[in-house]
C-alpha cells in the first residue's frame, strides 16, 4: 500500500479527470460505487469494471500500481466467497464487487488531491474530524519520510538482514519506535503553529475550482447512465440477464480500443 | 493478518447502517467525553497517531508479508475516547486507496476501535497486575486478547450478514437466467451457463469455515503484532514512560513560546 503513489498521480496528473471539479467526481464514484453494490450479475459488475478501467487507461494514469491496489480488497472478498461457496459464478461475482468498487475509489483518488476529497466530508462530520483526517495527510508524508531514513540508518547499523523475518521485523520496530516518537514531538510542533495561526477548531479547505463545467456534468451523467444501466439489469433481471454479454463485450471492445490507442502512443505502466 | 477489512457490496444494507449508527454515536460520545478546548488541542496528536498507523501498514515485514497495524500502540498512547476518533480517520484514509470498503467504513470502524480500546483497557489492568517493568509483555498479552476479540467481532460480523446478500434479496442472480442469448438471431452465441434442469443455488455462508480460515490466518499475525507492540512499549516504557502509563494525552500540552501565562 503506497499512499505515497496516490498522492503523487493526484497531485502531479495533467488529465481531464484531474481538471474536473472534485464535487463531480464525488458524485460521480457514489452513483458507481451504488451500481456495484445494487448489481447482482457477475457480467454487470464486469462490464463497470472495464468501463472503469478504461477510463483509468484513457487518461493515461498509471494503470499498474492502481491495478494491483483495486485487487486487494480481492483477498477479503475471496475468502468470504469460499466460506459461502455455491459455484465459481457466485463466487466471482462476490470478488468482482469488491475489486470494481476498490477500482471507482482509486480512479478518484488518483485523480483528486486528499484536502480535496475530505472538504466534503468536513461539511458532513464533526469538525474534530474533519480536521483530524486533514492533519493525518500532514502528518503521513512528514512520517514516511522520517520511517523511510530511520529505517536505512536501523539496516545500516544492523548489517545485511536478507530474508531473515527476525531481523527484519527488529529493524522494522526499532525505526517505528524511533518515528512513534518523533510523531508526538510533531504533535506537540503542529499544535503550536495552528496556535499561533489561530487555530479555531475548524480547519478550512478551498475547493478546487472546475476547469470546465460541461465536463463535470458529462462525468456525472456518465456514472448515472451507469448506475441507471446497474439497477435496470437489478429489476428485470428475468429479462435482460440472458443479454448481459452484450455490455460485457462492448466494454470489452472499448478497452482493447483503448489499450491499443495506450500502447502505439508508448504509454508505460 | 491480525484483522481484515471489509469490502463494498458483500455486507447486507441493515448491517452497514448499523455500523454506522453505531460508530457515529460511539463518536458522538467520544467529542462529549472531551471539551472542545480539550479536543482542538488533540488533533495534531489524533493525526499524528493515525498517520503513524498508516505508515506501519505501509511497511512489510519481508519475505512474509505481514504489515503491523499498531492498533493496541495508538489504543495505549491515546486512551479510549480519542482513539474512536483515530479508527474512524484511520479507516476513512484506508477505504480511500481501496483497503476496506467505503460504504463500510462505519463496521470495519467499530472492528478497529474495539481492538484499541479493549487494549488500552487490558494494559492498564495487566499492568496494575504484573508492574510496570514488564510493560512489554503486558502490551503483548493486550495486543493477543485485543486481536482476538476484533476477529471474533469480524466473525460475528459475517455471520451476522447470514447469507450473502445479493443472492438473497432478489434472487436476481439466479444461474437459470444468466445464459448467453443472441438477441439478433438464433442463436449464435447460445453459450448457456446454467440450464433449467439446474436449480438455483441458495448460497449458505459457512461460518465455521470462514471462521477457520479468519482464526488460521489471523493467529500468526496476532503473535507477529504482540511481538512488535512488546518490543515497542518497552522502549517508550524506557525514555518516556509517562506516555505509555499516562497516555499521550495526559501529557502537558505547552504553550508556544512567548505565550506562556495565556489563558485560552
Amino acid at each position: 500500500m503506497d499512499i505515497s503513489l496516490v498522492d503523487r498521480a493526484a497531485t502531479t496528473g495533467v488529465s481531464a479527470l484531474h481538471r474536473t471539479a472534485p464535487a463531480a467526481k464525488l458524485a460521480a464514484t457514489a452513483l458507481v460505487l451504488g451500481a456495484v453494490i445494487v448489481s447482482t450479475n457477475v457480467l454487470v459488475v464486469a462490464t463497470i469494471a472495464m468501463g472503469l478501467f478504461s477510463v483509468v487507461l484513457g487518461q493515461r494514469l498509471k494503470w499498474l500500481p492502481l491495478l494491483v491496489l483495486s485487487l486487494y480488497p480481492g483477498i477479503f472478498a475471496a475468502l468470504y466467497a469460499f466460506a459461502a461457496w455455491t459455484g465459481g459464478l457466485w463466487a466471482s461475482l462476490i470478488v468482482f464487487k469488491a475489486v470494481t468498487s476498490a477500482l471507482a475509489v482509486l480512479l478518484l483518488m488518483f485523480t483528486t488531491p486528499y484536502p480535496q476529497v475530505f472538504a466534503p466530508i468536513q461539511r458532513l462530520m464533526p469538525a474534530v474530524i474533519g480536521d483530524s483526517l486533514l492533519m493525518t495527510y500532514r502528518s503521513l508524508f512528514l512520517l514516511l519520510e522520517k520511517f523511510s531514513h530511520t529505517l536505512t540508518a536501523a539496516r545500516l547499523r544492523a548489517g545485511v538482514v536478507g530474508v531473515n523475518p527476525i531481523k527484519s521485523a527488529a529493524t522494522v520496530t526499532r525505526s517505528l519506535g524511533g518515528v512513534l516518537l518523533y510523531s508526538i514531538d510533531l504533535s506537540q510542533r503542529t499544535h503550536d503553529i495552528m496556535h499561533l495561526r489561530g487555530y479555531d477548531g475548524r480547519l478550512v479547505v478551498s475547493p478546487m475550482p472546475s476547469a470546465s463545467v460541461g465536463v463535470d456534468r458529462f462525468v456525472v451523467v456518465l456514472a448515472a447512465a451507469v448506475a441507471a444501466f446497474a439497477l435496470a439489469w437489478r429489476i428485470w433481471f428475468p429479462v435482460l440477464n440472458p443479454y448481459a454479454w452484450l455490455p460485457l463485450a462492448a466494454s470489452a471492445a472499448v478497452l482493447v480500443i483503448v489499450a491499443a490507442a495506450r500502447l502505439l502512443k508508448g504509454d508505460s505502466a | 493478518m491480525s484483522h481484515i477489512h471489509i469490502p463494498d457490496g458483500i455486507l447486507p444494507l441493515w448491517l452497514v447502517a448499523l455500523g454506522w449508527v453505531i460508530i457515529v454515536g460511539w463518536i458522538a460520545l467520544a467529542t462529549k467525553m472531551a471539551s472542545a478546548e480539550e479536543l482542538r488541542r488533540r488533533v495534531p496528536l489524533v493525526g499524528a497517531m493515525a498517520a503513524l498507523m498508516l505508515v506501519g501498514m505501509t511497511t512489510e515485514i519481508i519475505p512474509i508479508a505481514y504489515h503491523v497495524n499498531l492498533t493496541v500502540l495508538a489504543g495505549i498512547l491515546l486512551g479510549p475516547w480519542l482513539s474512536v476518533i483515530t479508527a474512524l480517520v484511520v479507516n476513512v484514509m484506508l477505504a480511500l486507496v481501496g483497503h476496506g470498503g467505503t460504504t463500510v467504513i462505519g463496521l470495519n470502524s467499530v472492528v478497529i476501535a474495539l481492538e484499541m480500546v479493549v487494549g488500552w483497557a487490558l494494559f492498564g489492568q495487566l499492568v496494575r497486575l504484573l508492574g510496570r517493568r514488564r510493560a512489554g509483555m503486558s502490551a503483548a498479552i493486550a495486543t493477543v486478547l485485543a486481536l482476538a476479540l476484533s476477529t471474533t467481532l469480524l466473525v460475528a460480523i459475517v455471520a451476522a450478514g447470514g447469507a450473502p446478500a445479493t443472492g438473497r434479496e432478489s434472487g436476481a442472480f439466479d444461474p437459470t437466467t444468466l445464459s448467453f442469448h443472441n438477441p439478433f438471431g438464433g442463436g449464435v452465441v447460445a453459450n448457456v451457463i446454467a440450464t433449467k434442469e439446474q436449480p438455483a443455488a441458495v448460497p449458505v455462508l459457512s461460518v465455521t469455515r470462514f471462521a477457520t480460515m479468519v482464526y488460521a490466518l489471523g493467529s500468526i499475525g496476532w503473535l507477529l503484532e504482540a511481538l512488535i507492540i512488546a518490543q515497542i512499549v518497552g522502549f517508550i516504557a524506557r525514555v518516556r514512560p509517562g506516555l505509555v502509563f499516562e497516555g499521550a494525552p495526559a501529557q502537558p500540552v505547552r504553550a508556544p513560546l512567548g505565550d506562556e501565562g495565556v489563558h485560552h
